[in-house]
């Protein structure tokens, strides 16, 4: 097996295309687990785009925000433009692993991984995120939500790397969060993960996005619980519909950290909760 | 005395934060081979073919042994149940099967991927119920001809049990006539994995007669014993030393994986060294035993439990292990802190195809505790009473007697330590509030009575040795109470005393760290041993400074004149005139706890059948249940141990922070569950152990009772501050939300079904 670190990223454009035999590592704290349990073969040579210091960091620029596939975790809970306008990033990076975890993974690799656990998820969905891929000639964009095709798979084309997430600055009066619960207080992967994000205009909800993590093959999309909850004041009618709507949009699994019952359960209630919290912080009446 | 009741450092700390200290795992020998096992990958079955031709040459390999090359008799701690390798048939996931010993550990795992296993599966018996069911296929048909361990009076056993234990006084039917309300529960618990640091690991050497092993072992004599049994050679014959323990918690107080690197070395020569990976130890360690338990109480509407039955069927997993005993420990707490009236007993040691259960701190205490306790609000409730009304009603007295006929003279200290607590957090305002609550629980414990041993020697530079089998498992209990304790007894300061690490070759019998008996037991012998070497020390003093012996003092590092403390001689002098005046300045101590007195027809199979040295503990919960999730924060926690005198409060309070940390674990996230004979979480990732994020901060009250026969008179402290931590928690949560929480961990889905329940009422 063969480690190669290249400096730049045509170099690792061109180490890609030239051999189809690499795999790409980045933290390395999905590859490295997935190799000591088999799941992926130890004798697959790795190509380390940890040193590509250009697709590190955070920028803002005319009403976008662009995230670095190699930003870490921590970067995001530290960042002041994430904690400002894209709080549920920097939630979500917060609730990864643990402090040693999050100081290495990176939302690019958490994303690719395409877990459907994966805690970044939830919050790109919301966002409106587009992922900019290397490709031939120019990048080449993929919206969030057909990012993730299935159980541990991406749109990301082969031989192809993520390079950066855009996210549209979101509007004024828009709240959002990530509600993450898992069995303790941390170190734990998600039995339900939910970003939600409510703009508004006036004393109405304008756009309500709900995204999940845990409960499908796929992060995903909750559409009809959206709906129900757009044009309304966040009332609890309108939450328990949604709620509602939601438990009929997953479909999760029993497995050993969870029952689907439970994973059910804990959609409608987090969604409630979600509509609880922003009806308080912004205020409506 | 300066030196006890005072914190001091830990003699080990300096080599443990720097990475210095030589665990089991982190011993090397030059040119030492390395060995792997080839463990069943199925839970039951029968062995059709093992072809290890190839792996005998491949590359690096000097041995493959299998039952063909191993003792053919059984070994087992109380009952001879285990065979040295599976033979015919597996018994459980991960049963040692053949092993490997190459050059590296690589290629020994090449070597064992090269056997042609082939094993005609069966269904296997997947847990107690199916055990016990009618026509269960029996995992050992010759369970009757096992042997026992020598000394060990016999014990009922049959079928798929490998012990029952039994009492019933004959007057409990008509007992429960009297009862106004009668309360039957069930509660169920899973296992529950050590989770040490460090996975277990031996390093073995032969010379042609005697094996030595280094060793990372709680109990290096019962290592000793154990090796030489499964080996069938005599004790003597056996060397272990002991290094540095990365954890150990009961897991490393039975044989482990030492007798593989025994035989390996013997038939190699060579040095051989065996580490677990993460995985083989977590299915293949002795963990608490799960266990079902039914009690039944009928009370009086006035409050007063006047029968009982109480039944537990403990999962002993493949083997019995330390099951058998476990049993006893069953009738210790089925009636004792609250008077229950006649009570008939039945606890059982069940044999599943799982792996071995064995010891783990507070052992079956922590499951019976929660039983109990949690039955204890129920009776409470059935006659709407108040809960903690209804303990204070039932509380022992001075001079009431467990099942076993032993009479607790000191059981006021229980209602002394619910006073304190009461003080601290009164129940009635404790728990207030939507989705809050309060529990309590309360044990009687143990502290282990097993013979050990210490030497001391003055040193010529004055300072004080300590020469002991007993291991330092990470408590501070001989890093800092035996050193405390020596240093005391001769007035010198605790850093003026080193302790070495135990070497069966050098040092008596120690019955290791186990069920809090370290600076008990120790420490007492530490007091024999000064008593032996005073009267000397004093005359060579005496015959330095001409002055008579009983008119010196000890004290500084100095033997002084009483009456004129400017007149002294140093330690050191003192122990240097002594070599050449009848020898060094060196005496050893022993000391076993004598046992109380009990009622020996209580009970038939009780072979564990006292609590000697008993502790008193009270626990109160408070708790917070999360409406969104279910899940249980804790947000405050008092304890009230009695310790009869704290000889370092810095390791009585880790202690009990320590053991009410990994209680938490197991009333609200840990346990190993099997479904058909293979554990569902097999990784630390998925395990669940308790994080500090967690755990709240433990408000300790000590109560001290100083124990005639104890060092400075203490008892023993760290084994139960976890026991009664899950049935508190339980009692809190049920408090809280309504939920019935009769099984373990406790249930965020269940919780969460109870608080719409709640909501909907």
């Amino acid at each position: 097996m063969q480690f190669l670190a290249p400096d730049t990223v045509e170099e690792a454009l061109r180490l890609l295309s030239d051999r189809g035999d690499l795999r790409v590592l980045a933290g390395g704290t999905d590859v490295m687990i997935q190799r000591m349990t088999g799941q992926l073969p130890r004798s697959e040579s790795l190509l380390y785009i940890g040193g590509l210091a250009d697709l590190r960091g955070v920028s803002r620029s005319n009403g976008m925000i662009r995230i670095g596939a190699l930003t870490t975790h921590r970067d995001l809970r530290c960042d002041r433009t994430i904690v400002t306008h894209l709080p549920s990033f920097a939630e979500a990076a917060a609730t990864v692993g643990g402090w040693q975890t999050q100081a290495v993974g990176t939302i690019g690799g958490n994303l690719c991984n395409a877990s459907p656990a994966a805690d970044l998820a939830p919050p790109i969905l919301v966002a409106d995120a587009t992922m900019v891929v290397s490709a031939a000639d120019a990048p080449m964009r993929i919206p969030a939500d057909r990012f993730f095709v299935d159980r541990r798979r991406t749109a990301l084309p082969a031989g192809q790397i993520l390079l950066e997430i855009e996210v549209p600055a979101p509007p004024e009066d828009t709240w959002e969060s990530y509600l993450k619960v898992g069995r303790r207080g941390a170190m734990e992967v998600a039995l339900v993960g939910l970003a939600a994000r409510f703009s508004m205009v006036g004393n109405r909800i304008t756009t309500a996005r709900l995204a999940v993590c845990s409960v499908a093959p796929t992060p995903r999309r909750l559409r009809h619980a959206e709906e129900a909850l757009t044009g309304s004041t966040l009332d609890e009618e309108a939450a328990a519909e949604a709620a509602r709507r939601a438990t009929e949009e997953v479909d999760p699994i029993d497995d050993q950290r969870a029952t689907a019952t439970y994973r059910r359960m804990l959609v409608g209630r987090l969604i409630r909760k979600a509509a609880r919290l922003a009806r308080q912080s912004l205020e409506i009446r | 005395m300066t030196a006890v009741g005072m914190g001091t450092s830990r003699s080990d700390a300096d080599a443990k934060v720097r990475g210095l200290a030589v665990y089991g795992v982190d011993y090397r020998e030059a040119g030492m081979l390395h060995a792997r096992l080839l463990r069943s990958p199925v839970p039951a079955g029968r062995i059709i073919r093992l072809d290890v031709t190839e792996a005998r040459s491949s590359p690096g390999v000097h041995a493959v042994i299998t039952a063909a090359d191993a003792p053919e008799h059984r070994n087992g701690l109380v009952l001879l149940d285990t065979p040295f390798f599976a033979d015919d048939m597996v018994l459980y996931e991960g049963e040692p099967i053949a092993m490997v010993v190459a050059d590296t550990a690589t290629q020994a795992q090449s070597a064992i991927e090269t056997i042609e296993l082939e094993i005609e599966e069966l269904e296997p018996v997947s847990n107690v119920a199916e055990a016990l069911a009618p026509g269960a296929r029996l995992l050992h048909p010759d369970l009757d001809s096992y042997e026992i361990l020598p000394g060990t009076a016999p014990w009922p056993k049959g079928g798929n049990c490998g012990g029952v234990m039994s009492s019933d006084p004959g007057d409990v039917d008509e007992a429960f006539e009297e009862a106004d309300v009668i309360v039957e529960d069930v509660y169920t618990v899973p296992r529950q994995y050590q989770a040490y640091l460090e996975p277990k690991s031996a390093t073995a050497s032969y010379d042609g007669w005697r094996w030595t092993l280094n060793v990372s072992h709680q109990f290096p004599y019962k290592a000793r014993s154990r090796v030489a049994q499964s080996l069938g050679v005599a004790e003597s014959r056996i060397r272990v030393v002991g290094h540095h323990i990365g954890g150990g918690f009961g897991a490393r107080l039975d044989l482990g994986i030492e007798h593989y690197a025994a035989i390996g070395a013997s038939l190699t020569g060579r040095t051989v060294q065996l580490l677990n990976d993460r995985e083989e130890d977590l299915l293949s360690c002795m963990s608490r035993e799960n266990a079902t338990i039914r009690v039944r109480s009928g009370l009086t509407n006035q409050g007063r439990i006047v029968a009982r039955e109480f039944e537990c069927l403990m999962d002993s997993g493949a083997y019995a292990g330390d099951t058998p005993y476990l049993t006893s420990i069953v009738l210790l707490m089925a009636g004792s802190v609250y008077r229950v009236g006649p009570t008939r007993v039945t606890a059982k040691s069940v044999y599943t195809n799982t792996a071995p259960s064995g010891a783990f701190r507070g052992v079956c205490g922590t499951y019976l505790c929660f039983a109990l306790e949690r039955h204890t609000d129920r009776l409470a409730q059935a006659i709407g009473m108040d809960r903690r009304e209804f303990r204070m009603r039932n509380l022992f007295e001075p001079g009431d007697s467990m099942l076993n006929g032993q009479t607790l003279e000191d059981a006021d200290i229980l209602r002394e330590a619910f006073d304190r607590v009461e003080d601290a957090a009164p129940w009635d305002k404790a728990g207030k509030g939507p989705l809050r609550g309060v529990g309590s629980a309360a044990v009687i414990w143990l502290t282990n009575p097993l013979a050990g041993s210490a030497t001391l020697g003055i040193q010529e530079d004055g300072s004080l040795g300590v020469s002991t089998a007993a291991t330092e498992n990470g408590s501070g209990a001989v890093t800092m109470g035996l050193r405390q304790i020596a240093a005391a007894e001769f007035g010198l300061d605790a850093d003026q005393v080193y302790v070495t690490s135990p070497d069966t070759d050098t040092q008596a019998y120690d019955a290791g760290s186990q069920g809090s008996r370290t600076t008990h037991v120790v420490g007492m012998a530490i007091e024999a041993a000064a008593r032996q070497m005073k009267p000397r020390l004093f005359n060579i003093a005496s015959g330095l400074l001409a002055v008579p012996p009983d008119d010196l003092e000890l004290g500084g590092g100095r033997v002084s004149v009483r009456a004129d403390p400017s007149r002294a001689v140093s330690l050191a002098e003192v122990a240097r005139t002594a070599l050449g005046a009848g020898g060094p300045l060196s005496a050893t101590g022993t000391y076993s706890v004598p046992l109380p007195k009990w009622d020996p027809d209580s009970a038939e199979g009780l072979l564990f059948p006292v609590f000697p040295v008993p502790t008193y503990h009270v626990h109160q919960a408070e708790v917070e249940v999360d409406p969104d999730d279910g899940s249980v924060r804790v947000t405050r926690y008092v304890v009230a141990q009695e310790v009869g005198r704290m000889i370092n409060p810095d390791g009585v309070y880790g202690q009990i922070q320590g053991g009410v940390a990994q209680g938490m674990g197991y009333a609200l996230w840990e346990g190993l569950e099997s479904h058909r004979g293979r554990y569902t979480r097999r990784t630390l990732e998925s395990y669940g152990l308790p994080l500090a994020v967690d755990i709240p901060d433990v408000e300790v009250i000590i109560l001290e009772h100083p124990c005639e026969a104890g060092p400075f008179g203490a008892k023993g402290v760290a084994e139960p501050p976890i026991v009664p931590v899950a049935a508190a928690i339980a009692n809190a949560v049920s408090d809280a939300t309504g939920a019935d929480v009769t099984s373990l961990p406790i249930d965020p889905e269940e919780l969460l079904a109870a608080i719409d329940r709640l909501q909907e009422g």
